[in-house]
C-alpha cells in the first residue's frame, strides 16, 4: 500500500472514531438513567430494589422494542434525474432493528452517466450495494417510539460498465487529434460515514434524511478513465465526496418472543 | 413539529443543490507545455547567466501543424508544445524578428495519453528522449526535466546561447 493511501485510510479511521465518540458523548448526555456515575444504555432498566437512589443493582432486561424491518426509497435521485441530463440513479434502502438501538442496513440501486461533450463521449452504467449499520442516538420515549437520530458506517461496492470512450485533443499549434479507448469494466469500493434523522410521520411510515461522507478506496484505479458519475457514490473523479439522501420508508414490525416478566415490563413502560 | 420542519428544510436544500451546472469548468491547462529557458555562457569566466532575455524570440513549428509563428516579448522563458501525432517535432528559433539568424531544435519523445478529468478530457503528456540543435546562435541544449506535463512551473530544457551572440 502506498503512503498516500495509508494516510487516507488513517484519516478515515480517525474521522470515524471521532464521530462515534461524539455520538456516544451526546447519547450519554441525553440519557437520564444515571445511577452513581453509571449511564445505563437505553435498553437497560435500572431497578431500585432498596428504595434508595444510590443502588448499584441493575437488571439487564430484554429489549422491549419489537422487531422492525424498514424498506425505503430515496426521493432525491428522481428529483436529480429530472434536473440533469448527464447522469441518473435510483436508490433503495432496507434496515433491520437488531437490538440496543443498532440497525443492520443494506442499500442498493443502479444508475449511470451519459457524457456527450464535444471532446469526450462515453456512457457508464452500474449497480451498487452498500452494507453497514446505523446506531441511534435518541433515547426512546417508549418501546413504540421509532424516531431516530442516527450515525452509521457503510462499505459500498459498484461494478461499472464503461463504454468505449471517444476523445478529441484540441491543439491550436499542431491541430486536433482524436482517438478511442476500449470499453472495460471497473470495480469501485468505498467507505461511508453517515448521519441523519428519521421520524415516523404516519404509523409505520417514515421520512428521513442522511448526509454521507464517502471515501474511495484505491482511487488510483480511476486515474485514466474516471467515470463522471458512479451511482451510489457520486463523482467518479473525486476520492472523497459528500452526498445527501431523503428516504420515505415503510416499516414492518412483529413482536419478539419474550418472557412474562419482560411482557410485564413492556406493559408498564407503555403505560408510562 | 421541529422534526417535520427539519425535513422540509432538508428537501428544499436538496432541490437547490440539484440545480447544478452540467459540466464543471476545466481549471487546469489542457495541453502539455514544453518550457525552454535561454541561458548564456560568457567567454571569459564561463559563468552561466540564467536570465538571458531574447529581444523578440520567434518560434516556428515545422513538420505539420499550423505553421503560425509564436512571437514572444522580451524574455528568457518560452513555452511551446510538442506534436501529439508523432514522436519527433522541430521548431525553428530566431532570436529577434529582424535578426534572420535561425536555429532548429529537434525534439524526440514518447507520448502518453493522459486523462485529466471529465471537465478537461484527455491530453498527451510526453517523455523527452533527446533534443538536438543547429549551432547558428545556440551553443548547446540540456534537458533538465524529461517529463513534459501540463505543469506550467517546470522548466524542461535549457538552451545555451553562443558566447559570441
Amino acid at each position: 500500500m502506498s503512503t498516500p493511501s495509508m494516510y487516507r485510510y488513517i484519516y478515515i479511521l480517525i474521522f470515524s472514531v471521532l464521530i462515534v465518540c461524539c455520538a456516544h458523548t451526546g447519547y450519554a448526555q441525553v440519557n437520564g438513567n444515571t445511577v452513581t456515575g453509571y449511564t445505563a444504555p437505553a435498553d437497560t432498566l435500572v431497578v431500585d430494589t432498596t428504595g434508595t437512589t444510590d443502588s448499584n443493582k441493575q437488571i439487564k432486561k430484554t429489549d422491549l422494542a419489537s422487531h422492525q424491518l424498514a424498506i425505503g426509497i430515496d426521493i432525491v435521485n428522481p428529483i436529480t434525474n429530472a434536473l440533469v441530463s448527464d447522469h441518473y440513479g435510483y436508490e433503495f434502502e432496507m434496515d433491520y432493528y437488531k437490538h440496543n438501538e443498532f440497525y443492520l442496513v443494506a442499500e442498493g440501486g443502479w444508475g449511470g452517466s451519459n457524457v456527450s461533450y464535444s471532446d469526450l463521449k462515453y456512457t457508464t452504467t452500474n449497480p451498487f450495494l452498500r452494507l453497514g449499520f446505523n446506531k441511534t442516538m435518541l433515547v426512546r420515549d417508549n418501546p413504540k417510539d421509532w424516531d431516530m437520530m442516527l450515525i452509521g458506517l457503510r462499505l459500498g461496492y459498484a461494478h461499472i460498465n464503461h463504454s468505449l470512450t471517444n476523445y478529441i485533443i484540441t491543439d491550436s499549434t499542431w491541430g486536433n487529434t482524436s482517438g478511442f479507448i476500449n470499453s472495460k469494466p471497473i470495480d469501485a469500493v468505498w467507505l461511508e460515514v453517515t448521519g441523519g434523522m428519521r421520524v415516523e410521520f404516519v404509523k409505520n411510515f417514515f421520512a428521513g434524511w442522511n448526509i454521507r461522507g464517502k471515501f474511495m478506496m484505491d482511487g488510483k484505479s480511476f486515474a485514466n478513465d474516471a467515470p463522471l458519475f458512479i451511482a451510489g457514490y457520486g463523482k467518479g473523479d473525486k476520492n472523497a465526496v459528500f452526498d445527501f439522501n431523503l428516504y420515505i420508508s415503510y416499516a414492518i414490525r412483529w413482536d419478539r418472543k419474550k418472557s412474562p416478566a419482560a411482557a410485564k415490563s413492556k406493559n408498564s413502560a407503555l403505560q408510562k | 413539529m421541529i422534526k417535520r420542519l427539519g425535513i422540509v428544510w432538508a428537501m428544499c436544500c436538496v432541490v437547490w443543490a440539484s440545480c447544478t451546472q452540467q459540466r464543471q469548468p476545466c481549471l487546469t491547462p489542457k495541453i502539455a507545455s514544453l518550457i525552454l529557458e535561454t541561458m548564456h555562457i560568457t567567454n571569459d569566466t564561463g559563468t552561466i547567466f540564467s536570465d538571458t532575455a531574447l529581444p523578440a524570440a520567434v518560434f516556428l513549428p515545422l513538420s505539420g501543424g499550423s505553421y503560425d509563428s509564436l512571437i514572444f516579448p522580451l524574455g528568457s522563458v518560452f513555452t511551446i508544445s510538442l506534436s501529439p501525432d508523432s514522436n519527433v517535432c522541430r521548431w525553428v528559433v530566431e532570436t529577434d524578428t529582424t535578426s534572420h539568424i535561425f536555429d532548429t531544435l529537434t525534439f524526440r519523445y514518447k507520448a502518453n495519453l493522459q486523462f485529466l478529468s471529465n471537465a478537461c478530457g484527455y491530453t498527451d503528456f510526453y517523455s523527452l528522449d533527446t533534443v538536438q540543435t543547429t549551432h547558428k546562435f545556440i551553443d548547446s541544449v540540456h534537458i533538465v526535466n524529461s517529463s513534459v506535463t501540463n505543469n506550467v512551473n517546470t522548466k524542461h530544457v535549457q538552451v545555451y546561447i553562443h558566447p559570441d551572440i
